[in-house]
């Protein structure tokens, strides 16, 4: 009995996969990369990873960030040519921030979450970023010595607390991709202010996994509140001899489709925010409180119109107002289902703005 | 069986060992040589006619009470030399001499038995029989502190040496008559009282029965460790993990033996064992009852979280850094990088050098004498381990992890259960070493089915935890309830009576 086990047990393993043991490598050889930027190449792709900040030895004296960079036919290809180009083992295990180039993106971002999502070391919980006007390349490189991963890491952890603009993963692009066909992606800007090399610029929108275009500005802020993500920015509203200055600190959007009998008649809109007055020249009078409420109200309302008319334009639904409206009529979301994009952007659409204000 | 041919088997066993007439002089043959063996022939009451040899071992008897209460009456009462000559025995055996028991001993096998456990003996010229009176000394260690398992908050008590002293403890505590105690003498040459304590409508008979069946066929030379009862009653060759609970405090045992279970003690060892023992005994300590249940159950908590850890922690960090580093979080995989990178030997080298390393400092420290075992214990850990990452010869994780490792596993009331973890810990190292997580699953594995095959005296090692036994389950085991809600002994044990309160 014990012999058929000791025969049967390495068997199951061997069939089940187990055929080696992985291998064993040192920590202390390793070049960690944080950062990875792809960009369109002639030939294929050019790929430029970093590493953060390093330390070395026990007393952890400072390095140079390594920024490695190569051009081959395909990604893997690359990631393969980076290993000659250092002399430690380049690990890209903890890869947490992807960076797109504009050409990539518009040429097609679907090679690259694929790779992420397929490679043992990589994966799609990393963030990713477009750079507009510009190259990964530049964007990593503009890290200087101690890499561009500590300006990501913060932009992230902002764009979490709400304190930036909307974080993304690749994982969260690419299922956005896959199920609406339409995915927004945050956009940053090579060489903004003095001592800031990566600045925000606003959301590119990629549809069938292609740059589109992208929502800057107010239009950027309309597509924050159709996510229902409170806009990290405080609203300066000149009343009559007063000065207000107010926070959105919550949005609340919910979307509904219309039909009259099978056809698809409009969408309505609802969102509801709740703003918090921060700062003031003079206590608010009722009056002034309502033409406050109103005035913000306009501000919000040009806001959603403005993203809606431009991401009908683009017909890109990358925030989901399909999906999240088809919820209620799913048989019926199946028949119009293909046409949505097109569709969304004519249609007649009613948004019903709450505006609630705290003191 | 001819002799020849019993003389060949191996170890063999004479019944009786003295095989020939009760006599003065086959006695004195028995113990010649024995610089100890005392006869002293004493003239009953000054008549010459009538005399009888005392016979005891020196050192084994208390000489007060021989002289006082034998050897005086012995000498001055009268009425021993007028009794007619065929009643002075019983008139001995009955009343005359002020001991508290005297037995009339026919075989030598018994006079010899007697002499060594205390008794002295009384021949009379003429007569096959001898009548025995213990008079056993009562030199002994005083009842201390149990040290291994210390008190804050109830009894200071320990077991001490002498079984009886032992077994007066339990009694003390329990003192229902339901409380039964057994002896059995084990050790063809030490003839080692061992005592089977139950509780006689809680325990289950078929363990009972089991436990002393057991005893009855332990055959050794000698009991003079713990390990000569462990390994021959609850047959751990197979398995570093202890089968047997014990304890040096009366009040858990006592608590063992309200639980249904049945305990042992063995002359010359203060400890009382408990059986059976499954898993959940030897996380389980004196004080459980003592704190309220909250702290209790946090405490229990934390001895399992521990037990986990001292097991685990090396084969995860050699498993995590060598095979799996994108598991570890970025900023610690950076500082690990980086006090890595002039260390010359591999991560696998390095934790099980150091885990090595751990073993030699404690041994070094608990062979010596107390002060001389903490300067090692200094010396070694602090000053060579600080020495040797200042050095580059061992990265500072490692060290960390190694004695994370170590000090979790001092968290286990049992130390025979920790040095059982603490040979899985190098093995699943080693595993470890060899496959990464995958080499740790397997050896995970390995160790679950090696402690579900274990039983204690027909009870599941595991059974807390497992519904094996198809027995109802008793009480949680890895939080301790509040004690009016623990109404019910744990069914594994198979107790006679489950209910254990109103």
């Amino acid at each position: 009995m014990k012999k058929c086990l000791s025969l049967a047990l390495p068997l199951c393993l061997l069939l089940s996969g187990c055929g080696g043991l992985p291998t064993a490598r040192e920590m202390g050889d390793m070049a960690l990369m944080r950062t990875m930027g792809v960009d369109y190449a002639p030939q294929g792709v050019e790929m430029t990873v970093s590493t953060g900040p390093r330390a070395k030895g026990l007393q952890a004296e400072g390095e140079r960030a390594l920024v490695l960079s190569a051009r081959a036919e395909s990604l893997s290809g690359a990631c393969l040519s980076m290993q000659g180009h250092s002399g430690s083992y380049v690990f890209y295990g903890y890869v947490d921030q992807l960076l797109v180039g504009e050409e990539l993106a518009q040429r097609g971002i679907k090679p690259v979450l694929d790779y992420f999502a397929r490679d043992e070391e990589l994966g799609l919980g990393a963030q990713l970023w477009l750079v507009a006007n510009g190259t990964a390349r530049q964007a990593v490189e503009s890290g200087g010595e101690s890499g561009v991963d500590g300006r990501l890491s913060t932009l992230q952890m902002d764009g979490r607390l709400g304190e930036a603009c909307l974080s993304r993963t690749a994982g969260e692009v690419y299922s956005d991709l896959m199920e609406q066909g339409a995915a927004f992606a945050p956009a940053l800007v090579v060489g903004g202010l003095e001592d800031v090399t990566l600045t925000e610029g606003g959301y590119g929108i990629l549809k069938e996994d292609r740059l589109a275009g992208y929502l800057e500005g107010e239009e950027a802020r309309g597509l924050e509140l159709l996510m229902g993500r409170a806009p990290a920015e405080v609203l300066t509203v000149r009343l009559e001899e007063n000065q207000v200055s107010v926070r959105v600190t919550m949005v609340n959007t919910s979307v509904e489709l219309e039909f009259q009998g099978e056809d698809l008649g409009g969408m309505g809109l609802n969102c509801r925010v709740d703003l918090t007055v921060t700062e003031y020249e003079r206590e608010l009078s009722g009056a002034q409180r309502e033409l406050l409420a109103q005035k913000l109200e306009e501000l919000l309302l040009s806001r959603l119109e403005g993203a809606l008319d431009e991401l009908g334009r683009l017909q890109a639904d990358c925030v989901g107002l399909g999906l999240r409206g088809a919820a209620f009529h799913p048989a019926r979301w199946k028949e119009i289902r293909e046409q949505w994009p097109a569709r969304f952007g004519i249609l007649e659409r009613e948004i019903d703005l709450q505006v609630i204000l705290h003191e | 069986m001819p002799q020849e041919k019993q003389a060949q088997q191996p170890h063999p066993r004479r019944e009786p060992r003295f095989d020939r007439p009760l006599s003065l002089e086959n006695l004195k043959e028995v113990f010649s040589g024995c610089v100890d063996f005392m006869e002293r022939t004493v003239y009953l009451n000054g008549d010459r006619q009538r005399r009888v040899t005392v016979c005891y071992l020196l050192g084994m008897t208390r000489n007060e009470r021989l002289s006082d209460y034998i050897l005086r009456p012995l000498a001055q009462d009268r009425t021993l030399s007028q009794a007619p000559e065929g009643e002075l025995f019983s008139l001995l055996q009955y009343g005359a001499l002020y001991n508290l028991a005297a037995i009339r001993r026919e075989k030598l096998d018994d006079v010899v038995n007697d002499l060594i456990l205390g008794s002295c003996a009384l021949f009379f010229p003429g007569r096959m029989d001898v009548l025995t009176l213990p008079v056993p000394t009562e030199e002994k260690r005083g009842v201390g502190e149990p040290e291994n398992e210390p008190a804050l908050k109830g009894s200071r008590e320990s077991f001490v040496e002498s079984i009886r002293t032992n077994t007066a403890m339990v009694r003390r505590r329990l003192k229902a008559p339901q409380l039964k105690i057994k002896e059995h003498i084990v050790g063809r040459q030490s003839r080692t009282q061992v005592d089977v304590l139950y509780l006689e409508d809680m325990a289950d008979p078929d363990t009972v029965k089991r436990v002393e069946d057991r005893l009855a066929a332990i055959d050794i030379d000698g009991l003079e460790a713990a390990g000569n009862l462990e390994e021959y009653l609850a047959h751990t060759a197979r398995s570093p993990f202890p089968l047997m609970a014990y304890t040096q405090r009366p009040d858990r045992l006592c608590q063992g033996l309200l639980e249904g279970r049945v305990a042992l003690f063995a002359d010359g060892i203060p400890l009382g064992w408990m059986v059976p023992g499954t898993i959940d005994q030897f996380f389980k300590t004196g004080q459980d009852r003592a704190y309220h249940w909250m702290v209790a159950s946090a405490l229990s908590l934390v001895r399992y979280f521990c037990a986990l850890v001292t097991v685990l922690l090396p084969g995860l960090y050699i498993a995590l850094v060598t095979f799996h580093p994108e598991a570890i979080p970025p900023k610690l995989a950076l500082s690990i990088v980086a006090a890595k990178q002039e260390v010359p030997f591999s991560t696998i080298f390095e934790v099980l050098t150091m885990l090595l390393a751990f073993e030699v400092i404690q041994e070094a420290g608990l062979r010596l004498p107390g002060p001389i075992g903490a300067t090692v214990s200094i010396l070694g850990g602090l000053v060579v381990g600080n020495a040797a990452v200042e050095a580059h010869i061992v990265s500072p994780a490692v060290l960390i992890a190694v004695a994370v490792a170590g000090v979790a596993g001092y968290t286990q009331p049992s130390q025979d259960f920790g040095n059982a973890l603490r040979l899985w810990r190098f093995l699943l190292a080693i595993l470890s070493s060899l496959g990464g997580l995958f080499g740790l699953s397997v050896g995970c594995a390995g160790l679950i089915y090696h402690l579900a095959r274990l039983e204690s005296f027909g009870v599941p090692y595991l059974a807390p935890f497992t519904t094996g036994t198809k027995m109802p389950r008793g009480h949680p085991s890895l939080l301790r309830l509040p004690l009016p809600m623990m109404k019910w002994r744990d069914g594994a044990v198979k107790s006679k009576n489950r209910r254990n309160q109103r």
